[in-house]
C-alpha cells in the first residue's frame, strides 16, 4: 500500500508541475494571426485541462494556556503554541467517472509529534464511479481514504470545518490514529430522493495505528518500545440529509483490529485489541442556530496487556466499554461571528464511570483518569471566507483524554482544570 | 406610508404632481431591490438547463449532489465568494439554503478528496465571462445589473 500511495503521490506531483507550466504558458502573448487557428485549438485543450484540476489547502496555528494539565506542549501555567496543521491537496477529474485525489498533511501536536512535527500522506486514491443514474451513483475509491466516522472525523484536521478548536471528546486526539484513515478501499453510494439525500460509505482495509499516543492510551505506559499494527478493519457510515444539510442524521459503525509489533523479549509482544464501536449523530443547521448531538459507545477488548506489578511477567485482559456524548449549540450573531456552547462527556468504562474500581487495582492510578466532562464556550470569527480566528474556554473535570506525552506523570494529572485557547486558520 | 400628508386642501395640487413622482421613485427603488437573480449557463447548454430544472432541484446541483447534465456531461458549477451579497441572496432566495450549509458540503468534498468544489469568481462580470467560455457550466447573474 505504501508503494501504491507513493506512486500516486509522485504521479499527482507531476500533474501539479504540468499545471504550473500551463499557467506559465498562458502568460505568453498570443502569436501572429497566421497561426491563430491551430493555437485556438490548443488553448481550448489547455482550458479544459485546467478546469479538471483543483488545488486546495489549509493551515492553522493554535495558542494554549491551561491550569492543571498540559495540552499541545507545555501549556500549564504557561503558553504553548504546540499545535500546527498544514494541508495541501490536489484533485484531478480525469473523466466524467474517474478521478484522482491526494492530500499531504504536516502536523505538530505537542510532545506526541515533537517540536519538528510529522508529515503524512492524509489520503491518496483513485475514485471510479461504476454506475450512475438520475438519482444517484455507486462507486469505489481505492488507496488511502478518510474514515467516515461521525460528523467531524473525515475533516478533523481542517480547522474551518468544525465549530471549536478542540473537537468533541468522542474524537479525542489520543485515538486519532485509530480512525484517521484507512489503506484499502471505500465503496460509496449516493441516493437523492424527494425526502432527502442518502450517502453510504463502507471502508475496508488496514488502519495506520503505529502511533505512540494510541499505544500509551491502551497500555498507560508512555515508554513502551514497540508499535501497534493493524489487522483487517472496517468503518461504515450511513448519512441522511434533509434540505441539503438543514437536518443531518448519521449512523457510523467501526470494527477495528490491532496487533503489536515488538522485540522477542518485549513484555507486550502478544498484545492485541479488538474494538467495536458505533456513533449516532444528529445536527440541525438553521440560518442562525445550529444544534448538534452525538452519542458513541465503544466495546474494547484488550488482550495480553502486560502487568508491570507483582507477580512480574503476568498478563491480563481488559474489556472496558467506553461512552462519549455531547450536546452543542451554535448561534450566528452575524454571518461572520458564531458563538458555540457545548457539554461534553466521556467515560473509559461504563461499568466504572467514576473510575473508583480502576483506582483500587494495579497500577493504582487516580480515579479521574477514567473520565472527562468538559464545558466549552467558544467564539468564531470568519474574517474573510479564507481567514478565521477563534477563541474558547473549557472547564474540564477529569483527565481521560489528555496526552500521556504532554502529561507523562499519570499520578499527578489534575482532576479540575481550565483551558484557554486561541486559533488562527486559513483555507483556500 | 403616511397618507395624512396629502389630506389637506392646500396641498391638493402639489399632490397631483408629487404623487406620480413618488410612485415612480418607489417603483425604481423597489425594482432595484427586488430584481431577480437568474441561473445562467453556457449557450450550448440552454436546452439542457430546462431539462435539468425539471428533473432535479437546483439546490442539489449547487450542493454538488447532482453532478451530471441530462446528456451525461459533468456540470461545472461557478459561484461568487461566500461573503458576496449576491451569492448570499441567490443561495437563500433561489436555492432556499444558507451559504454556510453549502460551505459545509463543499469543504467536506474538497478536504476528503471525494469531490470538487465549485469554481469561485470575484464578480458578476467574471461570472458571465467564465460561464460563456466554459462548456457545461452553470452560474448565476443579477438581472438588475449591466454586465456588458
Amino acid at each position: 500500500m505504501n508503494k501504491f500511495t507513493f506512486t500516486s503521490f509522485t504521479f499527482l506531483c507531476c500533474l501539479l508541475f504540468s499545471v504550473n507550466s500551463v499557467i506559465a504558458a498562458e502568460n505568453i502573448p498570443a502569436p501572429a494571426s497566421s497561426l491563430e487557428n491551430d493555437d485556438f485549438k490548443w488553448a481550448d485543450y489547455k482550458k479544459q485541462w485546467m478546469d479538471d484540476i483543483q488545488i486546495h489547502g489549509f493551515l492553522s496555528q493554535g495558542l494554549f494556556s491551561t491550569s492543571g494539565n498540559n495540552v499541545y506542549g507545555k501549556s500549564k501555567d504557561s503558553v504553548s503554541a504546540g499545535s500546527t496543521e498544514i494541508g495541501l491537496n490536489i484533485s484531478y477529474q480525469a473523466l466524467n467517472n474517474l478521478s484522482f485525489a491526494v492530500q499531504g498533511l504536516y502536523r505538530r501536536a505537542g510532545e506526541s509529534t515533537g517540536p519538528e512535527g510529522t508529515v503524512s500522506l492524509d489520503f491518496a486514491f483513485i475514485d471510479y464511479t461504476f454506475f450512475r443514474h438520475q438519482a444517484g451513483r455507486f462507486g469505489i475509491r481505492a488507496g488511502r481514504v478518510k474514515n467516515p466516522w461521525g460528523l467531524y472525523n473525515e475533516t478533523r484536521d481542517v480547522a474551518a470545518t468544525h465549530p471549536t478548536i478542540f473537537l468533541p471528546l468522542a474524537y479525542y486526539e489520543r485515538s486519532r490514529a485509530l480512525f484517521v484513515s484507512m489503506d484499502g478501499g471505500q465503496f460509496y453510494s449516493d441516493y437523492n430522493t424527494n425526502i432527502g439525500n442518502f450517502t453510504f460509505k463502507f471502508n475496508l482495509g488496514l488502519t495506520n495505528p503505529a502511533d505512540k499516543e494510541l499505544l500509551a492510551a491502551i497500555t498507560y505506559n508512555p515508554s513502551i518500545q514497540g508499535n501497534l499494527t493493524s489487522d483487517l478493519s472496517l468503518v461504515a457510515n450511513l448519512n441522511y440529509e434533509i434540505d441539503n444539510g438543514k437536518y443531518i442524521f448519521a449512523l457510523s459503525y467501526a470494527n477495528l483490529n490491532l496487533g503489536y509489533d515488538g522485540q522477542t523479549l518485549d513484555p507486550y509482544k502478544d498484545l492485541n485489541a479488538k474494538i467495536d464501536s458505533f456513533m449516532l449523530s444528529a445536527q440541525y443547521n438553521g440560518e442562525r442556530l445550529s444544534l448538534t448531538a452525538e452519542y458513541a459507545l465503544q466495546w474494547n477488548k484488550f488482550n495480553q496487556l502486560y502487568n508491570p506489578f507483582p507477580p512480574p511477567g503476568n498478563t491480563f485482559d481488559a474489556s472496558p466499554v467506553s461512552e462519549h456524548w455531547y450536546v452543542q449549540a451554535g448561534y450566528r450573531i452575524l454571518n461572520t461571528l458564531q458563538a458555540t456552547l457545548r457539554y461534553d462527556s466521556s467515560v473509559q468504562d461504563i461499568n466504572d464511570r467514576k473510575g473508583i474500581n480502576s483506582s483500587q487495582n494495579p497500577p493504582f492510578l487516580p480515579a479521574h483518569i477514567m473520565f472527562t466532562q468538559d464545558i466549552v464556550f467558544g467564539m468564531r470569527w470568519d474574517i474573510t471566507p479564507a481567514w478565521m480566528l477563534r477563541a474558547e474556554y473549557h472547564r474540564v473535570h477529569g483527565s481521560s483524554t489528555v496526552s500521556a506525552f504532554d502529561n507523562p506523570n499519570l499520578i499527578q494529572q489534575a482532576e479540575h482544570w481550565n483551558i484557554y485557547a486561541l486559533q488562527l486558520a486559513y483555507q483556500f | 406610508m403616511n397618507f395624512s400628508l396629502f389630506s389637506s386642501h392646500s396641498t391638493h395640487k402639489k399632490q397631483r404632481i408629487f404623487c406620480p413622482f413618488l410612485c415612480t421613485c418607489l417603483f425604481i427603488l423597489n425594482s432595484h431591490s427586488i430584481y431577480a437573480l437568474e441561473v445562467i449557463t453556457h449557450p450550448d447548454n440552454t436546452a439542457q438547463l430546462e431539462q435539468l430544472k425539471q428533473q432535479h432541484n437546483l439546490a442539489s446541483v449547487f450542493a454538488m449532489r447532482t453532478l451530471y447534465w441530462p446528456n451525461g456531461e459533468r456540470i461545472r458549477v461557478i459561484v461568487l465568494p461566500d461573503n458576496n451579497t449576491i451569492h448570499q441572496r441567490f443561495v437563500k432566495e433561489n436555492l432556499h439554503l444558507f451559504p454556510h450549509q453549502l460551505r459545509r458540503t463543499w469543504n467536506r468534498l474538497t478536504y476528503t478528496g471525494t469531490g470538487q468544489a465549485p469554481n469561485t469568481v470575484d464578480s458578476i462580470a467574471e461570472m458571465q465571462e467564465l460561464v460563456n467560455q466554459t462548456k457545461n457550466s452553470i452560474g448565476y447573474i443579477d438581472k438588475g445589473e449591466s454586465h456588458e
